[in-house]
């Protein structure tokens, strides 16, 4: 049985190595905010991090995560509360509102990468989470409110800390 | 008109429980499991919630919760229903929640007298009943504080979830009231009718961008839809759909191979008596993944049925030999005499038009979870029409419809596909089979071949204009699949105006536009092929995705015909006599303000861009908003067009939430750009060819162009945002594709190749 390390937390689930990691963590872990969209990687609504990678686990095998480090929608913040979320809440980003799990995720491996991403550097990562609705100058709007927000903290920590 | 939206005054709400079937649309399908003994008790809130309406109950600790009847898509309906009571009640926004409503009856819309959501209906017909309910629960709470404050009604004030006496400086909160147990006034359906409401100059919710009450749960993964629905002893089912789209018969299922898979239930190959499916199989297993696995591992074969070797080509041919018969088809309009005025006419013009199938392609995968307690069936799913979904589900199953519990669920978008009830048939069939809870799932493939989708079109227009370019006569014939008269529900269908029965007049709304045109007909025909083998559904506006694209193209042809710029013929032709007097004038102000908004006419633009206009109304022309795009566009010599900007405006009367209509807007018009160039689906051996987001492609972040919206809010009754933007931008993009080069472009979607070989032309 299957260990993973899932938003900090051990926890074995019931699947076989080739079960995709999107299933294990919705019907094993019952961890229901990763979204089936496409079971090809072409839409980006299952997206998840491994190692702070953003990745499709559609196409991630339980198999082949076992030891590293995976992090969910959930576990994005203890709160939900995390710039981007408060990003989205702040734009009234979602409609239906089905791929945005996912499009926060990518968005947040953008952003932990890069604080400070221009327009076109946004579309480049985020132009494979499709959204339905087409909220996508939202997203956009969200990601930058985000990046500004992570930018003005970090300067205050930095001014904070003792050189 | 549809017989289903002639009633455009709302009737009024229920606070008597009782449920009033004001609309015709449902019968024959009442449902209502309020009539199963023990089941109204089981589901029934808490006794000591004051419950002024059926559509709100306040609970001892204040929080005022809103139960929506309408299915919330994206369109952030259940919110809006929140905020409308809200406004009339004097609650505290921050005090609102939303619930989603069971099939039951007594949730039916006011108007429509179903459980159906669509067509932009939900704020036009939902806005009375919703105020009246508040306006209502504000009176009881108020008498019952007058009671308990020992002052007179009369002078109390209802502000922010608070009752205040400013005489006596006493208040009591919503809560004390409902705790107090003196909230007790109840209401005649006369007595609500009374009721003063407030006018726009007093509203202070209606207008107020408030933040929607779904959107933090859709940022932080605890928004629950269809798919994330938990049973315990729940297990799964994948389905397995024919090549063929429909028509096919399963010969026999080979399970030798699927019984390997570990977790592996059972095979069940649906007997759907309801025809909503043909040849389906589902693998059942102990998880989804497991069932996939089984799936993929049965070996199905299949009679292919009769529409086995069908293609997109086979649907067109047999729609341009429906068009040229004579007695085809049924007139939706026929307003003076066009073939005489063809006669007299100076000049003819001669177009037809076209549209692919289209699939909706929702995010969230059809799924449905069924369970069978005692004599109830209960559903899980995100669904549109509960009212006839219910009734597909009981089909499936084989009971009386008054068995079945919908639970609605947050959709992970509609766009019309979850109007259908295709996903609750295998897993009904399933969980029957197994005595278990089954959710069934289909894959991104199962949910694009397996599409209501919008059908294959195409049309035919003639028109003759008089010697000083005058629209005298416009001959329209539509020829499509005929998605509504599938569901079965006569009250869906419209009187043709030749007296020759029934038509869908959701294939050819739009088509009555409110150009003054004297000499004007529709006809609606029926393409059977097409509707047999790609059984269509609604797809947000429906027929108006069409119906404009043909219209809107033509009215620039005659236009350019006439010589004319065509924004200043469209305004000439909206001249508002007759039956378009205040829908015409209407629209010619918002077509007016797009194009000041655009810079059209004004703005200098280099070789090979221009900007072209449209003007539409919305799903039906008793419902319009009255939207116009201006896009502008940049053609490169290869034909490649790049859609640079576009920029709508909409009439909605008035505006609940500002925001959202702009954010309705802004997505419909997407969807309207998606459908002019990027998706497109095709038939081949009776099947769609798409499978997949590579083959079918919706817009991507990429592609987005700049969008401009104008609302205008003139204090007009509310009406509906969330479609007629998709129509609107169809045409506006090939009519600005002729402006910078001279290529007319008649099918959906526009390829590089179509507008190359129409610059040549």
């Amino acid at each position: 049985m299957p260990t993973l390390t899932i938003n900090g937390r051990s926890m074995s689930v019931d699947a076989a190595n080739d079960t995709p990691l999107l299933w294990a963590i919705r019907e094993q872990l019952q961890m229901t905010g990763t979204k089936f969209g496409c079971g090809a990687g072409l839409c980006g609504a299952c997206t998840v991090h491994v190692n702070g990678e953003a990745v499709r686990s559609c196409q991630t095998m339980v198999g082949d995560v076992a030891g590293k480090k995976i992090t969910t929608i959930e576990g994005l913040s203890a709160k939900g509360d995390h710039p981007l979320q408060k990003a989205w809440i702040a734009e009234q980003v979602p409609q239906c509102g089905y791929c945005q799990s996912g499009q926060i995720m990518q968005a947040a491996s953008l952003l932990a990468k890069n604080a400070n991403p221009t327009k076109e550097e946004v579309v480049a990562h985020m132009d494979g989470n499709l959204c339905r609705c087409m909220t996508y100058s939202r997203i956009q709007k969200a990601i930058m409110r985000a990046a500004t927000e992570m930018r003005t903290a970090s300067a205050a920590g930095n001014e904070r800390r003792p050189t | 008109m549809n017989k289903h939206v002639k009633t455009i005054t709302p009737e009024t709400s229920d606070l008597s429980r009782r449920s009033f079937l004001v609309g015709t649309a449902a019968t024959g399908l009442v449902l209502g499991y309020a009539g199963v003994p023990g089941i109204g008790e089981a589901l029934a809130a808490a006794p000591a919630n004051f419950e002024p309406s059926v559509w709100y109950a306040i609970s001892p600790d204040g929080l005022v919760t809103v139960t929506c009847g309408k299915a919330d898509m994206g369109q952030h309906i259940a919110s809006t229903m929140a905020q409308i009571v809200c406004e009339e009640l004097g609650a505290k926004w921050s005090d609102m929640r939303v619930n989603l409503a069971s099939n039951d009856p007594k949730f039916n819309d006011p108007v429509l007298g179903a459980q159906i959501t669509g067509g932009s209906w939900s704020t036009m017909m939902n806005f009375d009943a919703m105020s009246r309910a508040g306006a209502a629960g504000r009176m009881a709470l108020t008498e019952g504080a007058a009671t308990a404050m020992g002052v007179p009604a009369s002078e109390l004030v209802v502000r922010d979830s608070v009752v205040s006496h400013a005489k006596s400086k006493k208040q009591m909160s919503f809560a004390d009231v409902v705790k107090s147990g003196k909230a007790t006034k109840t209401f005649t359906p006369d007595e609500l009718k009374a009721i003063k409401l407030k006018t726009p100059d007093q509203y202070t919710m209606i207008g107020v961008s408030v933040p929607q009450l779904d959107i933090p749960s859709k940022t932080n993964g605890t928004a629950k839809y269809g798919i994330d629905v938990m049973i315990p002893g729940m297990v799964y089912g994948a389905v397995v759909t024919p090549p063929v789209r429909y028509g096919t018969t399963v010969k026999s299922v080979d399970e030798s191979d699927a019984k390997k898979v570990p977790g592996f239930i059972k095979a069940v190959t649906l007997d759907d008596k309801t025809q909503t499916t043909t040849g389906w199989v589902v693998a059942v297993a102990n998880t989804y993944a497991n069932a996939k696995k089984a799936a993929a591992a049965l070996k199905v074969s299949y009679d292919g049925g009769p529409n086995a070797k069908l293609s997109s080509e086979s649907l067109l041919d047999e729609a341009k030999r429906l068009q040229g018969l004579d007695d085809s088809g049924q007139f939706f309009v026929k307003d003076g005499d066009v073939g005489a005025a063809l006669g007299t006419a100076a000049k003819v013009l001669e177009a037809e038009y076209t549209t692919s199938i289209n699939i909706h392609a929702p995010m969230e995968p059809m799924n449905a979870t069924a369970e069978f307690k005692g004599d109830i069936l209960h559903i899980y799913s995100g669904n549109q029409f509960a009212t006839r979904s219910g009734a597909i589900a009981a089909g499936a199953a084989g009971i009386d419809p008054k068995f079945v519990v919908m639970h609605q669920m947050w959709l992970g978008g509609g766009f019309g596909r979850r109007l259908d009830a295709d996903m609750m048939v295998p897993a009904v069939q399933a969980a029957k089979a197994v005595g278990k809870p089954v959710k069934v799932i289909y894959t991104r493939e199962n949910d694009m071949t397996m599409d209501f989708s919008r059908p294959l079109t195409y049309q035919k227009v003639k028109a003759g204009i008089d010697g000083d370019g005058k629209l005298i006569a416009l001959s329209h014939d539509v020829v499509s699949a005929w998605p509504t008269q599938r569901w079965g529900i006569p009250d869906f269908l419209s009187p043709s105006v030749d007296k020759k029965g029934p038509l869908d007049a959701f294939t050819v709304n739009g088509s009555d536009f409110f150009y003054t045109v004297p000499n004007h007909n529709v006809r609606a025909i029926k393409n059977e092929m097409a509707h047999n083998a790609t059984p269509s559904g609604q797809l947000r506006s429906v027929a108006p995705g069409w119906t404009f694209w043909a219209v809107e193209s033509m009215i620039d042809e005659i236009a350019a015909a006439a010589g004319k710029d065509p924004a200043q013929y469209r305004i000439s032709l909206l001249d508002g006599a007759g039956k378009n007097d205040g829908g015409a004038q209407r629209l010619r102000n918002t077509l007016l303000a797009a194009m000041g908004l655009a810079g059209y006419g004004t703005k200098k633009l280099p070789k090979g861009e221009g900007m072209g206009v449209a003007c539409v109304s919305s799903q039906e022309r008793a419902t319009a908003s009255w939207t116009a795009c201006v896009a502008h566009v940049a053609v490169a010599p290869s034909g490649e067009v790049t859609v640079k900007k576009l920029t709508v405006a909409t009439d909605v009367g008035t505006q609940v939430h500002p925001d959202n209509i702009r954010a309705q807007v802004e997505g419909a018009a997407l969807w309207g750009l998606s459908l002019a160039l990027y998706e497109k689906a095709t038939l081949k051996d009776g099947g769609i060819e798409q499978t997949n987001f590579d083959g079918y492609t919706p817009l991507r972040m990429s592609q987005m162009p700049e969008v401009a919206v104008a609302v205008i809010a003139n204090g007009e009754k509310a009406t509906g945002v969330g479609e007629p933007a998709v129509t609107v931008v169809a045409p506006a993009i090939g009519n600005a594709i002729f402006n910078a080069s001279g290529a007319r472009v008649r099918a959906l979607p526009i390829t590089a190749e179509a507008v190359k070989g129409a610059m040549k032309a």
